[in-house]
């Protein structure tokens, strides 16, 4: 008798399986994150670096920053910080600050020996204002006007100016683009720009290139293989004393392995915040470095200091806004340093609690035997799963993971700027579907007194109903009545009539959708014009809710009402004559015949079908999109628009995820629905 | 005895009826065919000046050209990339439907002839994938084709997205078709001494030739046909599907109904033929997958 493996050897091997896969992920991540931690770092200190010498440059085209704007007495950002750069081109006197430019900006750089290149772009005349890097010399030193292969300069610093104007007019709630640009080159080398502003407006750029330095991470091996071996062992040392058994045993693992991911996310906790604080350290130093560096180079060149250095926000986020984590005096904030600790460690927990389910749930795979059972199943029946397999493998990979990938990116404010990042670093929970679902305002208060508020879900969900009664409502009368009359015996042409009117089915929607969109035209379109044909007014059909649902109502009635006519139409010919014929002998009146004999032979297709065109109409995309594209201002948009709106045309990825899973939900809910209706009708019909 | 005429009523108020319904029906279709053949770019028929009189009126809505002129279509593959367009819809919709065919046969030839663990939960997932607006899927298959692995704007990308649309439908209708081939054939040629592979390649698939060939033709039409995702994947306007093509005719500030109008009767009438001889099998289709789910 081949002896059966025992409750202890399966319950050590799943549980040094499951701490392996706990403990190796959690190190991953937490390697990942220390290089974050050093690329950021490194990134800080570049932009400490980029925001001295963007100060310098705008001191150093000094005198027209006076007149342009007084520095506010409550302190300025670095937005001002960076303002009134390259401010020299009206009069005479003005090509000195040119100069001096120029010469802060070689002196800048002959104080950092790790700046690679600086360049000053002005936009007004694609001007390359000064620039220390090796290409620019001779006959091509600055300043000059752009040539062409430096395009991409120019476009990055547009691509600034953009972003600063997108932000400040930005609709709230929506995507923020990052105001400095940050690009790692390959050998280390850090490029960074930010724009430089005058008046208000963005009016050139600044540009660095400088070498980072790399701190090599190593990885962590001690306390991976302690924190893998040590639960092991524990269990071990435990089943000599528990013995063989296996409730005993599975409580033993699974709370060994709790405890061994517990500890080890402490640990993992600590390590990051010690760097988090060697960064702001760091990070404080080099700003007193720069401070004192760039007081020097204003005094040498005897440029009047027209404001104060602002040095501590200097270290600033991608969208200059201050981190507030060095203070006045120029050392780390303690307790701004503390909240960032907690929300470390909030992550941390969850990072934990994701790992010690998926370990767990190893751990119960092998220990209880469930291994052991797939293997044998999957080897009885090998050629069954070879067949399937790629199918299958083709589902989980491009259906079902994106499912679920969607799900969790709901959870997150994930939009098109924080692509890099990991979901645990851009997690907020349930707040987009508290922000989606919370908000009751669909109407609000202008000046034109109450009116909708389109931007709201229930607004947008009460119209997508309304867009789904009325069309599948139209679809059915159309198609029902049609294929009654078509079903009359003896009536004539019936064949051309049936080909013809299912011909609108046979059209591809979009092309239907801007064939309408064609013909709802305000100016052109034929619609309008056979209305004035009769006399009427042309119609703007998209400038008002009501004419624009009308527009899209008309599509996609003229798309859907084939459906429901060959459905109806072939179970009004499988209905056998000899029921009429007996309701006849029986003295039953037409009306009769229709109630008791033609309505209950079309329920079994028309309730399939039904519920097929509610699901249909309900995530019609292309009609709404294509032909009234929401307008005016989202009033007919549907829900499956509007997420699409909220995902490709504001980036809110996060939104717009959560607003799709909303969408399901209500899908899924109709589905159960529907299904216990008809399984209820079966049971009574 | 009456006449069975006697009771039925009249025909021709209901004649009139459906006569109009077919002119509602035709009539977008004549417009579109007039745009095409007009030669010109705007959506209106004919022109109507200011002061029409009572026929430029009727002119303007009678779908006829003017003047009929093949210009539109000469132009649409002469100094438009429009052919280029649908060379990639033929592409993108031709490898969706060998490799949607390929893995469907695959997968449903094991769920209609092998009794394994899974198999229930295996036909339940294909079934509850349909459930998944596509719509939905956008966001996360954006992410994860153009941003994780690359594949934004490539004929892979869009290939993949299409295929796993099209297999759960392909595979309950291939399985529903090998259910129906005898059992006894491919035991006969066990017996003979034939491979699991030789069964399958050499018997079952030359048997379900009209059930491989339907599923084949509907693939082909998901991945001609599909708007959305080819719209959202696809950014570089020589990758553009015919869809996305013939949508950039006329989107945003773009006014080239001309165009618009000849290439969707291109793109349009192969499907329309293959949709109006597919109808039956895809209303059967239908209407036993929403029964079942």
């Amino acid at each position: 008798m081949a002896s059966l493996p025992s409750h202890r050897r399966r319950f050590l091997i799943g549980l040094a399986l499951a701490a392996l896969l706990g403990v190796g992920l959690g190190a991953l991540l937490l390697a990942g994150s220390l290089a974050a931690e050093r690329r950021e770092r490194a990134e800080r200190k570049a932009v400490v670096t980029l925001s001295a010498l963007a100060a310098v440059v705008d001191r150093a085209s000094g005198g027209a920053a006076e007149e342009a704007a007084p520095a506010e007495p409550g302190g300025f950002g670095l937005g001002e910080e960076l303002a009134a750069v390259a401010q020299n081109q009206t009069a005479a006197p003005q090509k000195d600050e040119g100069d001096k430019v120029r010469r802060a900006v070689a002196r800048f750089a002959a104080g950092h020996p790790q700046v690679t290149a600086i360049r000053v772009v002005k936009f007004d005349g694609r001007q390359l204002e000064a620039s220390t890097a090796s290409a620019d010399r001779g006959d091509k030193a600055a300043p000059r006007a752009l040539v062409l292969d430096e395009k991409p300069i120019y476009d990055l610093g547009q691509k600034l100016r953009a972003a600063v104007e997108g932000n400040r007019q930005g609709a709230e709630g929506a995507a923020r683009a990052p105001e400095i640009a940050i690009e790692r080159r390959p050998q280390g080398v850090l490029m960074l720009a930010a724009p430089a502003e005058r008046g208000g407006e963005v009016a050139g750029m600044v540009q660095i290139e400088m070498r980072a330095e790399r701190e090599p991470a190593a990885f962590a091996w001690l306390p991976f293989l302690a924190a893998w071996i040590a639960p092991v062992v524990a269990l071990l040392l435990l089943s000599l004393a528990l013995g063989d058994r296996r409730w005993l045993l599975a409580a033993a693992a699974a709370l060994l392995l709790v405890i061994d991911l517990w500890a080890y996310g402490r640990y993992a906790s600590k390590i990051l915040a010690a760097e988090r604080r060697r960064s702001s350290e760091a990070v404080a130093a080099q700003i007193g470095e720069e401070s004192k560096k760039a007081e020097a180079l204003l005094a040498e060149l005897a440029i009047p200091a027209a404001k104060p250095l602002a040095p501590t926000l200097w270290d600033a986020d991608q969208f200059r806004q201050s981190r507030g984590l060095i203070t006045a005096t120029g050392t780390v904030d303690e307790g701004r340093l503390g909240e960032l600790a907690g929300a470390d460690a909030g992550r941390m927990t969850r990072s934990v609690a994701t790992l010690a389910a998926l370990a767990l749930a190893l751990l119960a795979f092998v220990g209880l035997g469930w291994a052991a059972r797939t293997g044998t199943a999957l080897r009885e029946h090998r050629v069954a799963y070879a067949y399937t397999l790629p199918a299958l493998i083709g589902m989980l990979l491009l259906v079902f993971f994106p499912f679920f990938y969607g799900i969790v990116i709901s959870f997150t404010n994930a939009n098109i700027y924080n692509t890099g990042k990991s979901v645990a670093e851009t997690w907020v929970g349930v707040a987009n579907y508290i922000d989606i679902l919370s908000d009751f305002r669909m109407m609000k208060h202008t000046a034109e007194g109450l009116v909708w508020n389109y931007q709201n879900f229930y607004y947008t969900l009460l119209f997508t109903i309304g867009w789904t009664v009325s069309n599948v409502a139209i679809g059915v009368t159309l198609g029902l009545t049609l294929a009654l009359i078509l079903n009359l015996p003896g009536f004539a042409l019936r064949p051309l009539y049936r080909v013809l009117l299912i011909l609108p089915w046979a059209v591809p929607n979009y092309i239907t959708s801007l064939i309408f969109k064609g013909m709802f035209h305000r100016q052109f379109g034929v619609v309008n014009q056979i209305i004035q044909l009769f006399g009427g007014p042309a119609v703007p059909w998209f400038e008002r809710p009501f004419t624009s649902f009308l527009a899209v109502l008309t599509t996609n009635g003229w798309l859907s009402f084939p459906f429901m006519m060959v459905i109806s139409l072939g179970a009004l010919q499988s209905i056998p004559a000899d029921l009429y014929e007996a309701a006849r002998v029986d003295g039953a009146t037409r009306w009769q015949q229709f109630r008791s004999i033609t309505l209950p032979s079309l329920r079994p297709a028309l309730v399939p079908a039904v519920i097929l065109s509610v699901i249909w109409t309900f995530n019609m995309f292309n009609v709404i999109y294509l032909v009234s594209a929401g307008e005016p201002g989202g009033s007919t948009e549907i829900l499956i628009t509007q997420s699409y709106k909220l995902a490709f045309e504001q980036y809110r990825y996060g939104y717009a995820a959560a607003y799709s899973a909303i969408i399901f939900m209500i899908l899924l809910a109709y589905g159960t629905w529907q299904n216990r209706v008809t399984r209820a009708t079966e049971a009574i019909g | 005895m009456r006449s069975r005429r006697g009771d039925e009523p009249a025909h021709w108020p209901l004649h009139l009826f459906v006569g109009f319904m077919v002119l509602v029906t035709l009539y977008p279709i004549f417009w579109v065919l007039t745009i095409a053949f007009s030669g010109g770019q705007t959506p209106a028929i004919a022109d109507v000046p200011p002061n029409a009189t009572a026929w430029e009126r009727v002119r303007a809505v009678i779908p006829w050209p003017e003047h009929v002129s093949i210009d539109n279509f000469r132009s649409l593959f002469a100094d438009q990339p429009f052919a280029r367009w649908l060379a990639n819809s033929v592409v993108v919709a031709g490898f969706t439907t060998l490799l949607g065919v390929f893995l469907s046969c695959t997968a449903a030839y094991a769920f209609s002839r092998f009794r394994f663990p899974g198999r229930r939960t295996g036909l339940m997932a294909f079934l509850v994938s349909q459930m998944f607006p596509g719509t939905l899927m956008l966001i996360p298959l954006y992410i994860i084709i153009a941003q994780w692995l690359n594949l934004g704007s490539t004929f892979t990308g869009l290939v993949l997205v299409y295929t796993v649309t099209a297999i759960p439908f392909c595979v309950w209708m291939m399985k529903g078709y090998f259910d129906t081939i005898p059992k006894e054939l491919e035991e006969s040629a066990l017996i003979d001494g034939a491979s699991q592979a030789t069964i399958f390649f050499r018997i079952v698939l030359p048997l379900a030739k009209p059930a491989v060939a339907v599923t084949a033709l509907f693939s082909f039409m998901t991945g001609w046909n599909e708007f959305i995702q080819a719209a959202t994947l696809m950014n570089r306007e020589d990758m553009y599907t015919g869809p996305v093509g013939l949508r950039f005719f006329v989107g945003g500030f773009s006014q080239q109904w001309g165009y618009f109008a000849a290439g969707s009767i291109v793109a349009a009438i192969p499907v329309m033929v293959l949709f109006l001889f597919l109808q039956k099998y895809l209303v059967s289709g239908l209407t036993a997958g929403a029964v079942k789910g």
